[in-house]
């Protein structure tokens, strides 16, 4: 089992649905998924057409098993999800560090292949609970200054968790609503690409019905399969980025 | 001394690089004057309709030059020579006046049943038949 989060310190860069988009892809390819919503806002509950609900203070707070407070989503995909409440289970993180061993201790025994977090836009201690517990972290990044600097918070933290010994696999910056016609993110994408080198991931184009999918409480594999988001940038005869090649690339790692 | 003809590792996404590099490609361009900027727009809208039109297969050499030949005897694009060519082919395949039997042998490919030998296909029956 390998446990991904998806953080990054700005709102609005693409965490939920790029967690929800790739829950689902490997769930239909198969794999048994554990989406835990880590944000109090319960996003992920809606992009999946369900109920928000205390599903992680249950957990935490209340001291419920874990498969009694999962919702199966799809076939294969279940959801722990999330509510205001969430912000409880904040308060409880920050006053004893109980909760952070219960949380890894469940998701563990959970028996699931791949465990994915969707980290709320914050550096609290249910977000350092997120990162110290994963194997892995995607950092979804719109090509712009302040969620540049979102993603170097959530590094400058990932780098102070290593030096404590955190033993991290590895991370990426996956480009969202990508825009190639503008110089700004011609500038932010060469930039981060000289900075981050191999950890830049292709990106996931611009594309209006990432932001329709929520509404029908459908993910993008069900409601515009082979929209843009998803088959990724034309460059000559090649597609570049989108959904479907990440999930490639997520896959791989998944199972290395 | 370091050994120079050691491949260097290309710790980049390779398709974040080619996207790098066709976005700095852009950058420049459109530093360019507008009639520049104008022809280099044109260009890559030529190149991008043709690619629909484009495909490759290998054909033996002297089939290449055949056609090649002719096109320069009739002043005729290659192209629209092997064009003609194929429209009469699947024609006739069509129309079931080509039986692709003679020349079929069974192939050792994973991916293909069948190779098409063209020389002297009664040869390869004959071989065939003695199987």
């Amino acid at each position: 089992m390998k446990i991904f989060s998806f953080a990054n310190q700005k709102g609005g860069v693409g965490k939920t649905t790029t967690a929800v988009t790739l829950a689902h892809g490997l769930a239909m390819a198969g794999r048994r998924v554990l989406l835990v919503d880590m944000d109090s806002q319960g996003h992920v509950a809606i992009s999946l057409g369900l109920q928000k609900s205390p599903g992680l203070f249950g957990l935490i707070c209340e001291k419920r098993e874990l498969p009694s407070l999962v919702v199966a989503a799809r076939d294969n995909l279940d959801v722990l999800p999330g509510d205001k409440r969430t912000q409880s289970v904040q308060r409880e993180f920050s006053r004893s560090s109980a909760g952070g061993a219960i949380f890894l201790e469940a998701i563990t025994r959970s028996g699931y292949e791949a465990v994915l977090l969707d980290m709320a836009p914050s550096l609290d201690s249910l977000h350092a609970c997120g990162l110290l517990s994963s194997n892995w972290v995607i950092i979804p990044t719109r090509m712009d200054s302040l969620s540049v600097d979102g993603l170097q918070e959530v590094i400058r933290n990932l780098g102070e968790f290593s030096r404590r010994g955190h033993p991290l696999e590895g991370y990426c910056i996956l480009p969202t609503f990508f825009d190639r016609t503008t110089r700004e993110t011609y500038v932010q994408f060469r930039d981060l690409t000289q900075t981050f080198g191999g950890h830049m991931w292709p990106p996931i184009p611009q594309d209006t019905r990432v932001r329709e999918a929520p509404a029908y409480g459908s993910t993008l594999w069900e409601y515009a399969p082979n929209c843009l988001a998803m088959r990724g940038l034309t460059e000559g005869r090649k597609r570049i980025g989108g959904y479907r090649q990440i999930l490639d690339k997520f896959m791989e790692v998944l199972d290395a | 001394m370091p050994k120079k003809n050691l491949p260097r590792r290309d710790l980049i996404d390779p398709e974040v690089s080619d996207l790098l590099k066709e976005m700095e490609q852009r950058q420049i361009e459109s530093q360019l004057p507008r009639r520049d900027r104008e022809k280099k727009a044109r260009e890559r809208q030529k190149i991008a309709a043709r690619r629909e039109r484009r495909a490759t297969y290998d054909l033996p050499p002297e089939i290449r030059l055949k056609i090649s030949d002719l096109s320069d005897r009739l002043s005729i694009p290659a192209s629209q020579l092997v064009t003609l060519a194929l429209i009469r082919f699947l024609d006739v395949y069509e129309n079931g006046k080509l039986d692709l039997g003679p020349y079929k042998l069974p192939s050792r490919s994973p991916r293909y049943d069948w190779n098409l030998v063209f020389s002297e296909p009664q040869a390869n029956i004959r071989k065939k038949d003695k199987k």
